[in-house]
């Protein structure tokens, strides 16, 4: 047998039909030249896969880097083949009960990987998955194990798109796993737009059957903003500075109190990089959902290596200046609607009249907005402006209401449902349309949750999460009133996009979605810490019924409720709770010990 | 034969005061083996004991990344404490004589031993101190005055009286770096200066110990004085040094950051004198012979943590931080080793004195009894069990 037939033969043992595949491949993904220590080593389109010196010492130091990683019992799906000597040395290093699967979208990769080189003796431990991006996904759950994915990326580089594929089908699964709990830590911010997401995001977290400690610094906000009524700005900066600093102090007490598994600030938090660095140290697994523009708010550059994952509501430009920023994990998560606050309302008369009328806007008055609702001002149509920040604004002073006080949500709701057309007008500082738009506000699923008719301007991520018949939109300024009072005239068609779009927000975009896959998320790229808690590897019937848990420590387990999450401080306070004259056992003895050093692991203050 | 272990996890101090139980353990019970566990840093200290055969280095840092890893690996994750466990301590002891009374400590003797003397020997879940746990825990809290010694507490607490001769460490054989080879090679009076403490809040000024050095080199034609320190301390030995008038700078030799444990003792072994703020120092010269000054400020008592052993001085402040500082007495007591011609009585400083008798070591002022009824009765009312003056009876199993 040649060669390439002795290495396809250990496809053939595992995977047959990725076998005969590679068989009548034809190469040529990679171009194939020897190495300076003489292995073959390769280029993808001119660029070198492996080292042009030693692909094999560079194998071994990529492996090196990835073993703390991993833990026993685990999966490891490899994506990035190349000439397999990375699967080659990870499997040398590797001490333990692991399984492994490669990922080969294309079959011609490996045939040209099949044909270079006689492959080691360890690829006869790995598994191939081949396929769509849902095939593999469900080949890698099929091994029901604690999934590790790792990525060599010179060689993964034509993977990205399916890998993509592959982690939304991953999250998927693990969110539809029932019954694990996991603890979230949500840090709010003092005031701002990102205040009630916090507080929607941790009853969605609740909801969905998870604990959560909010904590909720909105309670400072009069102290805060008392700081800024110094009267040398600088002296204000400065003090609210120190301030914030303080208020990361306080979250970092709250941690220690209540360590949780996963830290999930929002954006405008009051964090500081010290205090994720700490954070960092003690093995607390962090995150931020930055809702924010990327562009206008920038304070994200400091920040960036500070949290393990970032949530954006932005993609590629966002995704790639946080990475070049220093962050890890950079991962798309539109804002939502929590359909509890933002429903179909109905008004009593003189509400109607209050809020109602043929066109509304809700909102601050950025500059794109006083530049282009004036237009709105003199047609057959009423017009009514709600929202603060309008100061100077004296062409739009007659449709502003309650003279540009802040509203609160109901209010918002109440005129979402009294208005015809709802505008919403992403906010820029410039005097259109923002040419850059790109992501979605909260607004829009606000307004299609509450069963409202909106009209909003056109938004390059908006298509990816409502169609047309179920948002409408305008491209420019110049064609809103036209639009406006197209829309006006059709009340049955705009019932019937608002209908369609409460349905999709339900269906999609409520923030119990958005928990979801934040968690799924966070369980697939760490799948010993939330993956396994996600799926209940922590409660107390599973652990009881696990081989490795000695008959002692089952017994105690069994005095817990099946589906109950039981942590090594609840173990351990039912051992103590035996009393002060009970023997116990060494596994018992153990427990307590962990238990011990676990509480000196938490001192952060 | 039985197989004993002491178990002592608190730092150098602690360690150093440990030696008089260990001594006295094994001079009076024929064990098979006497192990000692000890914090991993500290361990090559702990290897010159005399009378323990074997030092099991306590590596908590292991211990913390096993609590870590059972967020992720649960249940499993104590398949590696177990294994841990087993390489450091198995077969299990006889017997385990505990000095620390924090739960760790506790939690290790029971896994360790099949009978736990001392912190602990109710059962690893009981809040109960035995006799000489509750007298340190007291001394502790209340600061009550206190005349019994921590080490021979220690010795209190392993069932045992404390040793008739105040035992030393062997001075280990090694090199120190080339230029400090002339540290005690010349007649004339070496005194090692500690810069440092444990604590900001313990150490003496700067200002201090430059009129301090600067008095002495004047008043003492031969010898010389040795600056020790952590590597963190070097910028305060530094900061000393820069202070000094340049013709005491050729009899300084500063060692700070340079001597790894067993190093520091050998220069400390070599000095007349080692005096400082920083307890665990001190408690090593007097270890290894070497007489001991020590001003002790804030938290720092004489009468828990004075060196072990006869003929040394601890300066006690009574107030925190001193005013003053008994800078020309303690060199003319030094000069003449006569409390009375140092003119004692210092604003804010108390000078005790160590003497050495059958229930160990104690500190007097310059001149008093040596209060030996009143240990007396301490030993009494903590030996509950076995006769006055006697060890504890061991247990069958031993």
């Amino acid at each position: 047998m040649s060669l390439f037939d002795d290495n396809v033969a250990m496809i053939a043992s595992k995977q047959p039909a990725l076998a005969d595949a590679v068989r009548k491949g034809r190469g040529g993904v990679f171009s194939v030249e020897p190495a300076r220590s003489g292995l073959p080593t390769a280029r993808l389109n001119g660029r070198w896969v492996h080292s042009a010196y030693d692909p094999v010492a560079e194998a071994a130091q990529w492996a090196e880097a990835q073993i703390p990683d991993c833990q026993s019992g685990e999966l490891i799906v490899l994506f990035g083949a190349g000439l397999l000597y990375q699967a080659e040395a990870l499997t040398k290093l590797l001490v333990g009960d692991f399984a492994f699967l490669l990922v080969i979208p294309d079959p011609d990769e490996l045939c040209d990987a099949a044909t270079a080189r006689r492959w080691g003796p360890e690829l006869g431990r790995w598994d191939w998955a081949s396929g769509n991006a849902e095939a593999i996904a469900d080949r890698i759950v099929s091994f029901k194990r604690p999934i590790r994915l790792l990525s060599y990326d010179p060689a993964a580089s034509c993977t990205g798109e399916i890998r993509r594929q592959i982690e939304q089908h991953l999250q998927r699964h693990l969110a539809n796993q029932a019954g694990g709990r996991v603890h979230v830590a949500l840090i709010g911010p003092i005031h701002g737009g990102s205040l009630p997401l916090a507080r929607y995001s941790a009853t969605a977290l609740e909801r969905l059957g998870h604990r959560v400690s909010f904590i909720d610094h909105s309670v400072h906000l009069s102290s805060y903003q008392s700081l800024g009524t110094l009267k040398d700005p600088r002296h204000g900066l400065a003090m609210q500075s120190k301030f914030a600093e303080l208020l990361s102090r306080v979250t970092l007490a709250r941690l220690a109190e209540d360590p949780p598994d996963v830290v999930l600030a929002l954006a405008q938090a009051p964090v500081i990089l010290p205090m994720l660095e700490l954070l960092r140290k003690k093995q607390f697994l962090t995150a931020m959902w930055f809702v924010e523009n990327y562009r206008h708010l920038t304070y994200w550059q400091q920040l960036a290596g500070g949290f393990e994952f970032w949530f954006v509501i932005q993609k590629d430009g966002c995704s790639d200046a946080l990475r070049r920023a220093g962050a890890r994990h950079v991962c798309y998560l539109p804002t939502a609607a929590d359909p509890a606050v933002h429903r179909p309302i109905v008004l009593a008369p003189q509400e109607t009249d209050e809020y109602g009328a043929d066109v509304s806007f809700v909102g601050a008055g950025y500059p794109n907005r006083r530049a282009i609702l004036p237009q709105l001002l003199g047609h057959p149509w009423t017009f009514k402006l709600w929202g603060n920040e309008w100061e100077g604004a004296h062409n739009l002073r007659s449709v502003l209401q309650r003279q540009g006080a802040r509203i609160d949500t109901e209010t918002c709701v109440k005129v979402f449902k009294a208005t015809k057309v709802n505008l919403n007008l992403h906010s820029w500082n410039g005097p259109g349309l923002d040419p850059e738009g790109d992501f979605v506000n909260p607004r829009t699923f606000e307004l299609a949750a509450s069963g409202a008719f909106q009209l909003v301007d056109r938004r390059r991520l908006l298509g990816e999460l409502f169609t047309d018949g179920e948002v409408c939109t305008f491209a420019s300024e110049h064609e809103l009133p036209a639009a406006v009072g197209r829309w006006l005239r059709e009340p049955e068609a705009r019932a019937a996009v608002a209908t369609a779009a409460r349905r999709r927000v339900l269906a999609e975009h409520t923030y119990e979605h958005r928990m979801r896959d934040l968690l799924g998320m966070l369980g697939v790229h760490r799948p010993d810490r939330v993956g396994s808690l996600l799926g209940g590897e922590r409660q107390a019937g599973r652990l009881a019924s696990d081989a490795s848990t000695p008959p002692d420590l089952a017994s105690l387990l069994a005095a817990f409720p099946p589906t109950q999450r039981v942590d090594l401080k609840d173990l351990a306070g039912c051992i103590r709770a035996k009393g002060p004259t009970a023997q116990l056992s060494r596994d018992e003895l153990l427990v307590l010990m962990l238990d011990a050093y676990r509480e000196e692991t938490r001192d952060l203050v | 034969m039985s197989r004993a272990l002491v178990i002592q996890l608190a730092r150098l101090g602690d360690l150093i005061q440990t030696l008089p139980a260990i001594t006295a353990l094994a001079q009076r019970h024929g064990f098979a083996a006497l192990d000692l566990l000890c914090a991993a840093p500290l361990a090559p200290v702990a290897r010159w004991f005399p009378g323990i055969d074997r030092v099991i280095e306590w590596d908590g840092a292991s211990w913390r990344r096993y609590a870590e890893q059972w967020r992720s690996g649960g249940v499993r994750s104590l398949d590696e404490a177990r294994r841990s466990m087993d390489e450091l301590l198995d077969p299990r002891y006889d017997v385990v004589f505990n000095l620390n009374q924090h739960p760790r400590a506790i939690l290790v003797a029971h896994l360790a031993g099949r009978e736990v003397v001392g912190a602990g020997e109710t059962g690893p879940l009981s809040s109960d101190l035995p006799p000489w746990g509750r007298y340190l825990r007291g001394v502790a809290r209340n600061r009550r005055g206190n005349r019994i010694h921590l080490a021979d507490a220690f010795c209190g607490l392993c069932g045992v009286t404390p040793p008739a001769v105040v035992p030393r460490l062997t001075v280990p054989q090694k090199p120190v770096p080339l230029d400090l080879d002339a540290v005690g090679s010349s007649t004339g009076v070496w005194v090692a200066v500690i810069v440092g403490a444990g604590a900001p809040e313990r150490c003496m000024p700067i200002a201090v110990w430059i009129d301090w050095i600067t008095s002495f080199l004047d008043g003492c034609p031969t010898g010389g004085v040795v600056l020790v320190g952590s590597g963190t301390e070097r910028e305060r030995a530094a900061a000393i040094q820069d202070g000094l008038p340049p013709v005491c700078l050729s009899r300084i030799w500063d060692a700070c950051g340079r001597t790894d444990l067993q190093q520091l003792v050998v220069l400390l072994a070599r000095c007349t004198w080692v005096i400082g703020a920083d307890t665990g120092p001190l408690h090593l010269a007097a270890s290894v012979g070497t007489k001991v000054m020590g001003w002790y400020v804030a938290r720092a008592r004489v009468h828990e943590t004075g060196p072990y052993g006869e003929g040394h001085w601890i300066w006690q402040a009574d107030r925190n931080p001193p005013q003053t500082w008994p800078v020309r007495e303690s060199l003319t007591l030094l000069a003449s080793l006569e409390a009375e011609a140092a003119s004692p009585e210092v604003d804010g400083w108390s000078l005790w004195t160590s003497r050495f008798d059958r229930w160990g070591t104690f500190y007097v002022t310059p001149g008093a009894d040596d209060n030996a009824p009143e240990r007396e009765e301490a030993w009494n009312a903590c030996s509950i069990g076995f006769p006055l003056g006697k060890d504890r009876p061991v247990a069958q199993s031993f």
